[in-house]
């Protein structure tokens, strides 16, 4: 196990290399200029060019690279130009937000897509497999962001049960917190409902089809308990190995969500600091937020490992 | 209220500012006021920064007003009022400004404000500042006294004070070991009557009521930027919405207490919710479009004159703003002090497009593109951009949208290249007078990037000159060469919207939320 | 398929392929029309091609034809889908809006063809790039979802070419590994393994065998492709870093949409409409050719 592990993390490097060079080259090719921001509408050019030269913009690109580089062996993002802090202070204290909102959609986008699948799949053929399958067909062709503004419109407009943004921490109320995080979380869930219920349904098909199942059943064993004790638990295997790519699609679209209802997560963090011009910000926040995916993904794979030693000692 | 004639000449100060004490007979106490609770203020952006000298942002001036105090401000009909200072004493060659400072003032960190810290202050703001340019006609700033300093200027500048009371980026007065760091370093520190609390930047402000404020009690109440003021809440959250949708909702709900801005068609239908209400500041802002003079098409003032008349003002207008405007062709608020009349109406929303084409020929233009700058940060930026694109298309001129972010675009107008037309608000200039709105258009980088040198010469002329009389007739001059040459089209004057729970007492609209002498009413 | 080896006989085997495939085609062909979600997708997605293509003649109005007099009108006969905040017509926005989207669509699908066929190639052919290539694939591919094509949009400068570009290199990667594991598999086939003992040239190998067995899971990624870069153009344009305005994207209209969720809900919402039947049909295609092509591929729908 210690050897896959390290064998995974080894492997991570040159990946997270590759982030690190392309989270570098995003901020070369970025037109305009942080200085305008930072000195306001009306500075002169004298201001801004001091800016230039306390940030270190002026240098030459392969300088500023090298000390890009330099400070981030140390572990060092830099400092954000406009925030007054860190930028590994400001993406970390965001990143429970964005990790959290993503958890909690995987987690309803596993159980409502299990639920769909099973139906789907127990009733196959019936219009409930019809049903249950087109609802996760919609769910994955609609966007999410426009899913969200419908469920702004219909639970906080029009019904007023939920917040339309806006972020309660859970340490100042915890109901307050779930409230703030049910819309978000839900719009975020939905297209990975819709994968999950397919995937779930296929492989609960094929599981049901098999010998051990059928012969299960035909010692008259309770169709209840070979579906829920024998065909789940085999068909739940392959949702576990597209856990690591969910998690990366859930990251990428709270970057969206969070943008739709105001919360303070490292998604709009970036979006802020790309209009900003907050180099530091996009760079380590691109970094972070690739970082913790690759990171994921390794989990990911330690616990099918550990469902499938298969796994960890072929390969 | 006494407030009449308070502060007409800043010479007279001292003595108005004693005389409206006296004649100060209290309005403030007709309400009873209730102390405590939290106000959620809603703003649309983040502040870029919270140290108020550096920034001219609007974002950030809404809750750093509340936070510091500069030695002078504006009061609500625009005259410079003293608000740090105790009053100013004017040498007869108009070249020494000796200022006494109020005395037992508190800064946040409970430290008394004293000379240095306000020599020290002003000694940033020359490195710092945002809109430098208002000291620069200071030589040499002194202590001469523990509570007073006194401003030296090169050569008698009748709009100095005017200059320095300027809120864009104000002047504030922070502790002198502050003052000694360089931009977005310091502690927020000031002597307003709310202190900063925290920062969570996408999220929200906090401010607290500072329970040691020196209020100014030389004025009955508030007036603009300083008189005398009170913090009744027990904390102010000024919180990030950035989608208006959201903002509205939560008002709905009473999440939030108040709106520093909304949309006008909702707007409208809040009007009959008998738990809000609804404020409307009309005019708030020019909406401008402003050439570049050193790129073709646009280097042509035919071409300039082709766009003037082809305008068709009223949509642009109407559309930007969402119903919410007004036309008007002057360059100052119409019957305010420096309106310059008739002067220029021939020229303003025409929508003529024959004479239009005509100019276009005699321009020499052959479909050049040309690209408007505008950002999709300030809504009516970007679609005022989009409107006057596609009637510019109507009379034959090959439009094209350039629309970036409000950084982008900032940095993009200041080079003399890669734009033609750039759709901009004024919203601070045009109230804060003449000198304020023609100083951005001339100059080291006036918006226009080429200078038009007779507008150069009447702008030195304009701050040259000692008197209201001589100053309007200079601005007639002015208003009548800004439509000789097109540099900068006037589109129309802009209002904005607020709007409050109901429940929320004693805010008036002005160029800030003024989150003091505002309390919330309990049932 | 067992074949000889044998130099004499390569234009009897070349032949032999030929009819295969022809016969391969026709049957894949034949069950694909008879595939149900297959045609639904195929009818539905054929609908919103129609409309892109002949917006000009369906639309009721010019789509940035301004009247301040109908701002924020709501739906009526005048205007189905009611108007903007610029008195634009939603309806015609929308139907153009089609074009804009299947446009970057399509030149999506495209690029990211052309690259993810030549990086796949490369990778699966040329065993000393295969290295190095997928790492940097890797290194992409671990930017969580459109992080990316956010990033190198606002980078770029919002514009529909940029769009473009970025979508592309945040989808080639996906597509350059589909296209790689399909060479890997099919260099070691007895026929490709034949016609390089008969002495073909790579560029024939590459081509004539290689490509051409690799095409059907290229298909069906494309069709993924196609369907993600539409709702990723949405959200490029939703962020205000896809085409610039006045262009009628579906992403453009809802992000204008949505400050009247509460005045006028029907900007935003045909938009959406209009996105989601694309997707929908272009995801009822790619599960329809999967399922002809490779069933076993069917349990992992949707997540590429």
């Amino acid at each position: 196990m210690i050897g896959f592990l390290a064998r995974r993390l080894l492997s991570a490097l040159p990946v997270l290399f590759v982030v690190s060079l392309v989270s570098f080259v995003i901020i070369a090719i970025v037109p305009g200029d942080v200085t305008a921001e930072i000195a306001g509408s009306d500075s002169t050019e004298a201001q801004r060019a001091e800016i230039r030269e306390r940030l270190g913009l002026d240098r030459p690109m392969v300088e500023q690279a090298v000390r890009w580089y330099g400070r981030l062996l140390q572990g060092d993002l830099g400092q954000s130009y406009l925030l007054n802090k860190s930028v590994t202070e400001a993406v970390l204290e965001r990143l429970p937000i964005t990790l959290s909102l993503a958890a909690i959609a995987l987690v309803l986008a596993v159980m409502l897509g299990v639920l769909l699948g099973i139906l789907a799949a127990i009733k196959h053929d019936s219009w409930l497999d019809q049903g249950s399958m087109s609802i996760a067909l919609f769910g994955l062709s609609i966007p999410d962001f426009w899913f969200a503004l419908i469920l702004i419109s219909v639970f906080a407009v029009g019904l007023g049960w939920l917040p339309t943004g806006g972020y309660v921490p859970a340490s100042e109320s915890l109901i307050g917190w779930a409230r703030s995080m049910t819309l978000p979380a839900l719009a975020l869930a939905i297209t990975q409902m819709g994968v999950v219920a397919r995937m779930t349904r296929s492989s609960m098909l094929e599981v049901m089809s098999q010998d051990y199942i059928r012969t299960a059943r035909a010692k008259g064993m309770r169709r209840h308990t070979v579906i829920f004790k024998h065909a789940l638990r085999n068909a739940l295997v392959p949702i576990v190995t597209v856990v690591g790519v969910m998690t990366g699609v859930l990251l990428g679209g709270a970057v969206v969500i969070e943008s739709v209802f105001s919360l303070p997560g490292v998604g709009r963090l970036i979006i802020g600091a790309i209009q900003r011009r907050d180099y530091p910000i996009i760079q380590g926040g691109l970094l972070i937020t690739a970082a913790t995916f690759v990171f994921v993904n390794i989990l990911v794979d330690l616990a099918y490992g550990w469902l499938d030693p298969r796994v960890r000692d072929g390969r | 209220m006494a407030k009449t004639g308070r502060l007409g000449r800043a010479r007279h100060m001292c003595l108005a500012a004693a005389a409206a004490a006296f004649l100060g007979l209290s309005s403030a106490t007709a309400l009873a006021q209730t102390a405590g609770g939290d106000l959620v203020v809603v703003q649309s952006s983040n502040p870029p920064s919270l140290d108020a000298m550096v920034t001219s942002s609007q974002a950030s001036r809404n809750i750093t007003m509340n936070i510091y105090e500069p030695l002078f401000g504006f009061s609500e009909k625009i005259q410079p009022i003293p608000i740090l200072a105790e009053s100013v004493e004017i040498s007869a060659d108009g070249k020494s400004y000796r200022i006494p400072l109020r005395q037992g003032v508190k800064f946040h960190n409970g430290k008394e404000m004293t000379a240095e810290d306000v020599k020290a202050s002003l000694d940033r703001y020359v490195k710092h500042g945002a809109t430098q340019s208002m000291l620069k006609p200071v030589e040499k700033i002194e202590i001469t006294g523990p509570n007073e300093v006194t401003l030296t200027l090169k050569e008698a500048t009748p709009t100095f004070l005017e200059a320095f009371a300027s809120p864009r980026a104000p002047a504030v007065i922070i502790p002198a070991e502050e003052a000694s760091k360089g931009p977005n370093e310091i502690e927020f520190i000031g002597t307003g009557p709310y202190k900063f609390v925290e920062y969570v930047p996408d999220s929200h402000v906090k401010l607290a009521r500072f329970e040691d404020y020196s209020a100014n009690e030389a004025f009955e109440g508030i007036d603009g930027f300083g008189g005398k003021k009170t913090a009744y809440l027990d904390t102010v959250t000024f919180r990030v919405i950035p989608e208006p949708g959201a903002a509205v909702a939560a008002l709905e709900t009473g999440e939030v207490q108040l709106l520093e801005q909304l949309p006008v068609p909702t707007a409208r239908r809040l009007a009959s919710n008998e738990n809000i209400e609804i404020y409307e500041n009309m005019p708030w802002a020019f909406l401008t479009f402003i050439f570049n003079m050193k790129e073709a098409p646009g280097d042509n003032p035919k071409f300039r004159e082709a766009v003037q008349v082809a305008l068709n003002n009223e949509e642009v207008m109407a559309i930007a703003t969402e119903g919410l405007f007004q036309l008007y062709h002057g360059w100052m608020y119409e019957g305010s002090t420096y309106d310059a009349g008739d002067v220029g109406k021939e020229y303003y929303n025409l929508a003529d497009a024959d004479r239009a084409k005509a100019l276009l020929k005699e321009a020499g233009y052959n479909n050049e593109p040309f690209s408007i700058l505008t950002d999709s940060t300030i809504p009516e930026h970007g679609k005022a951009a989009v409107v006057i694109g596609e009637q510019l298309k109507a009379v034959g001129i090959n439009a094209v949208i350039n629309q970036v972010d409000w950084p982008t675009a900032l940095n993009i107008r200041l080079q003399d290249q890669g734009w033609n037309g750039w759709t901009l608000m004024m919203g601070i200039e045009p109230y804060l007078g003449p000198a304020a709105l023609i100083s951005t258009l001339t100059g080291e980088a006036p918006h226009f990037r080429a200078n038009d040198e007779q507008l150069d010469a009447l702008y030195k002329e304009l701050i040259a000159t000692d008197s209201v009389e001589g100053r309007k007739a200079v601005f007639a001059e002015i208003q009548k060469r800004l439509y000789a040459f097109f540099g900068v089209i006037k589109v129309g004057e802009t209002g904005l919207m607020q709007a409050a729970r109901a429940d929320v007492k004693g805010f008036k609209p002005f160029r800030f939320p003024r989150v003091y002498d505002v309390w919330i009413e309990k049932e | 398929m067992a074949v000889e080896a044998n130099a004499d006989n390569a234009a009897i085997l070349r032949q032999e392929i030929a009819r295969a495939r022809r016969r391969g085609w026709m049957l894949f062909g034949r069950r694909l029309a008879r595939h149900r979600s297959f045609q639904v997708g195929f009818a539905l997605f054929f609908v919103i091609v129609l409309l892109a293509v002949f917006a000009d003649l369906i639309a009721p109005y010019d789509p940035n034809k301004n009247d301040y007099r109908s701002l924020l009108a709501p739906p009526s006969m005048a205007h189905w889908f009611g108007t903007d905040g610029f008195g634009r017509d939603i309806m015609s926005r929308v139907i153009h809006g089609t074009r804009v989207s299947l446009g970057i669509g399509i030149s999506v699908v495209v690029m990211t063809g052309i690259l993810g066929v030549f990086l796949g190639m490369l990778a699966g052919y040329v065993r000393w790039l295969d290295n190095v290539l997928m790492r940097i694939m890797d290194g992409l591919m671990a930017f969580p979802g459109v992080l990316l094509a956010i990033a190198l949009a606002a980078a770029l400068g919002p514009s529909t070419m940029n769009a473009v570009i970025a979508l592309t290199i945040t989808f080639t990667p996906r597509t350059a590994r589909v296209v790689r594991s399909s060479v890997l598999v099919i260099r070691e086939l007895p026929y490709v393994e034949a016609a390089m003992a008969v002495g073909a040239g790579h560029a024939r190998i590459i081509f004539r065998y290689i490509l051409a067995n690799a095409l059907s899971p290229l298909i069906v990624q494309l069709t993924f492709v196609f369907a993600v870069s539409i709702l990723a153009e949405a959200i490029l344009s939703f962020l205000g870093v896809g085409p610039p305005p006045p262009a009628p994207s579906l992403g453009n209209i809802i992000a204008e949409g949505r400050n009247y969720l509460q005045d006028a809900s029907w900007i935003a919402f045909f938009p959406g409409i209009a996105i989601a039947a694309a997707v929908l049909g272009l995801n009822l295609m790619g599960d329809g050719l999967r399922d002809v092509t490779d069933p076993r591929l069917a349990a992992e729908r949707g997540a590429g």
